[in-house]
């Protein structure tokens, strides 16, 4: 599901995006229009409008089925553009620096910006325009049905919410969720054959997690064996790259530390019944989790150490 | 409509070959010595000719390979250096697995 999802995403969005800002450009104008003449002329503007976008309904329909996801990405980039942009450019310097820990949404972000600066390179005449225009909306939108009886629109209603949203959280305004960063894994190649991984417990202790829990994960994803030493750092058999060991990490905090449902860090992992559970801190939810297998390890080495073992 | 409960149906009994470890077919990558690397598939339903797999497998990736039969998890298949891409191309093309059974594992 969610590599789907990171799949899918980026098309999606930049779908919504394109779309988004000729509509918006469309629903400027006609505010244009209809305002001078008040909003008696409402119902043709939105005929107007439904004729126009009849492409949009589908985006509307998909809003629909993951709102929960994407919403608040997708109004506030019309909102606030520039600052989002801003916060996002922090946060790539920052990334650049330190693993950022949600992988998709780190992919979401990398896509976002490109797309961001590809749109403000190309319409950058353009931008300024549509930046007054937005503005005229967001101000337009709160009294536009003030006195008259018309329908609202979809996007009236969710420019709505989300402003009352922010107006009532303003520390949602500042980039979604504080941002879960953490240190990057130091990993050294100790002599030919073995590899430190030098600040696993400061780690562990970073994702709330037992140290046997990801000393477990580890090894049986890089299909080796491994201990802490006594400088409490890990030394796994074989040779590993950082990058490496940063990729089984994220899968780590994708399977058992972040929540399914809300994706939030602040998570405990507790055994019940032989069976691993997650219980969220934030969202109250809780889920079991994929225990650790090894599975199927095929014989490397010598046989005959192996034979002279069991014999 | 037949009387249920006089079916005799057993629900403890035990699932098709096919949900072993829920369907799900995992890759892993083990090291050797120097840069030499195995491939690993585990779960494939043995609905399935494992040895043909393999056969076409050697072929079609210019490695070599073996179905290790084991106690616990049934055939395995071992493939020589790292074919983790190949190998879920490959049993996705032929329809062998869907995308989301695949579980790759490994750095």
């Amino acid at each position: 599901m969610a590599e789907e999802d990171a799949i899918f995403d980026p098309t999606l969005v930049k779908k919504k995006k394109k779309k988004k800002t000729t509509f918006d450009l469309d629903a400027a104008l006609a505010d244009e229009s209809s305002n001078p003449v008040t909003t008696t002329t409402s119902s043709a503007v939105e005929n107007e409008e439904s004729t126009e976008n009849a492409g949009n309904e589908i985006d509307h329909d998909f809003d629909l089925e993951n709102l929960g996801k994407k919403k608040k990405k997708k109004v506030k980039k019309p909102l606030n553009m520039d600052e989002l942009e801003t916060a996002l450019q922090e946060a790539n310097e920052e990334t650049s620096a330190a693993i950022d820990i949600e992988g998709e949404d780190g992919m979401d972000d990398t896509f976002d910006l490109e797309k961001m600066k590809k749109k403000k390179k190309k319409k950058a005449d353009i931008n300024e325009l549509l930046d007054q225009e937005n503005e005229n909306v967001d101000v337009n939108n709160t009294d536009q049905w003030h006195g008259s009886d018309r329908d609202y629109t979809y996007d009236e209603l969710l420019n709505r919410i989300f402003e009352i949203i922010l107006e009532k959280n303003p520390d949602m305004a500042a980039g979604r969720k504080p941002k879960f960063v953490m240190r990057p894994p130091q990993v050294l190649r100790v002599g030919t054959k073995k590899t430190s991984f030098a600040n696993f417990t400061e780690i562990c202790k970073t994702l709330h997690r037992q140290q046997k829990h990801l000393l477990d994960f580890l090894l049986a994803e890089l299909g080796t064996s491994g201990s802490v030493d006594g400088n409490s750092q890990l030394i796994i058999k074989g040779r590993f790259q950082p990058k490496q060991i940063e990729n089984v990490l994220r899968r780590y905090i994708k399977e058992y530390v972040t929540c399914h449902t809300c994706r939030s860090p602040e998570t405990i992992l507790q055994k019940d019944t032989r069976l691993f559970f997650l219980q969220c801190e934030s969202c109250g939810s809780r889920c079991s989790v994929a225990s650790i297998k090894s599975g199927f390890q095929a014989v490397t080495g010598k046989r005959s150490a192996i034979r002279a073992k069991n014999a | 409509m037949s009387i249920q409960n006089l079916n005799t149906f057993d629900p403890f009994a035990e699932g098709n070959e096919e949900d072993v470890q829920d369907g799900l077919v995992h890759i892993r990558i083990q090291q050797r010595n120097g840069r030499k690397t195995l491939t690993t598939v585990q779960g494939l339903s043995s609905n399935y000719d494992l040895k043909k797999i393999v056969r076409t497998c050697k072929k079609e990736f210019a490695c070599n390979g073996t179905v290790i039969e084991h106690p616990e998890y049934g055939e395995v298949l071992q493939l020589q250096g790292d074919q983790r891409e190949n190998i879920c191309q490959f049993l996705t093309k032929m329809g062998l697995v869907k995308q989301e059974q695949l579980k790759v594992h490994g750095f």
